[in-house]
């Protein structure tokens, strides 16, 4: 029996033969896959932030059942505190308007920054809902405190120390004002502990002389 | 002409490695979008679909609603894939083409897709199948 030799020829005409029948089995392959027939589309999103503060596109103030008629929505400060017949509650507000971020965006994150001026005595537990109502600077207690709240946003523990930043996450409730901007009455804050002696709490508002100090909303988010 | 079976043989063992690499790229395709090479494959029109997405307070993806879908896809399946920012598939979920106006929307729980935080997710892929 002869051996079977390998000479240039011989490969060549197994390489064409190999061609030739592989093009047929691609062909076949690549039919059914093409994307207009599959249906498919994809979309791809752009991520961005925006800082949102001072007193152009933040609407703060407090109510106080002491001073039901009174307003508040000048001062440089907001005050919250639990005591029976005199309980105080801050009201917070951002326009998005200057972000330009679209309704068919969302939120990634959302931090609401706050400026404890004045602590308790004792570490109180602040608590921020969700304002459901129309409210304005010029609101009181007579006006403003039955106003209809959503479930609770986030708590935080004031501590006892004066000038301390507070951050606060808030994405659930920004993505939402993003998707439906018409519905964006932001935050009441609120002590529902049990009162106690030095148990107020005060916070820098916009109108803050210091603008390190005034409420400031941090949104990253996706457009 | 006697080494012409000897010929044969090899280009038949060739061929044999080029079937394997070509199902083997067919399985990876159809597996991600179709049941079979040879299924069934939809035509519904352009696929014009976007999404949005709800988070919760820790930025986890609550649930993804896909809009624009032609009409023409109502009873299909559409596959959905969360892509990261290499593209990469955060996760995937799929649902039944059933509400329906002008165009469909399909709607998935967050959870669908196991969990996946908004801030890594940079798009969506689509893909409608029978």
């Amino acid at each position: 029996m002869r051996r079977f030799r390998i000479t240039p020829g011989r490969i060549a005409l197994a390489l064409a033969a190999t061609l030739a029948g592989s093009i047929g089995i691609g062909y076949a392959t690549t039919l059914p896959v093409s994307s207009s027939s599959l249906g498919t589309a994809s979309q791809s999103l752009t991520k961005s932030s925006c800082t949102v503060s001072g007193t152009s596109s933040t609407t703060d103030t407090y109510i106080d059942q002491n001073s039901p008629n009174s307003s508040f929505g000048s001062n440089t400060t907001m005050l919250v505190q639990p005591d029976t017949n005199k309980i105080q509650a801050s009201l917070i507000m951002f326009s998005l308007s200057g972000c330009s971020i679209p309704t068919t965006g969302g939120a990634d994150t959302a931090t609401l920054t706050l400026f404890i001026t004045n602590a308790p005595s004792s570490s109180r537990t602040l608590t921020l809902y969700p304002v459901l109502q129309t409210w304005s600077g010029s609101s009181t207690w007579n006006t403003a405190h039955s106003l209809q709240v959503g479930s609770a946003t986030t708590s935080f523990a004031t501590g006892t120390t004066n000038n301390v930043s507070k951050a606060l996450t808030v994405t659930i409730d920004v993505d939402a004002l993003i998707k439906n901007p018409n519905a964006n009455f932001g935050w009441e804050i609120l002590d529902g502990g049990t009162p106690a002696g030095g148990d107020r709490t005060t916070i820098a508002t916009s109108n803050n002389g210091t603008a390190a100090r005034r409420p400031t909303l941090t949104i990253n988010y996706e457009k | 002409m006697k080494y012409v079976p000897k010929i044969f043989g090899t280009t038949l063992a060739l061929w044999a490695i080029l079937a394997t690499v070509a199902a083997a790229t067919s399985l990876a395709v159809t597996s991600t979008v179709l049941s079979a090479g040879n299924a069934a494959v939809p035509v519904c029109g352009v696929l014009a679909a976007s999404a949005t997405r709800t988070v919760d307070n820790a930025s986890t993806v609550t649930g993804v609603t896909v809009s624009g879908i032609p009409s023409a896809c109502r009873g299909k399946t559409l596959l959905v894939t969360l892509t990261g920012q290499t593209g990469a598939s955060l996760g995937t979920s799929s649902g039944t083409i059933s509400s329906c106006g002008t165009t469909c929307t399909v709607s998935l729980t967050g959870s669908s897709f196991g969990s996946v935080s908004a801030t890594s997710l940079y798009g969506y892929a689509f893909a409608v199948t029978g």
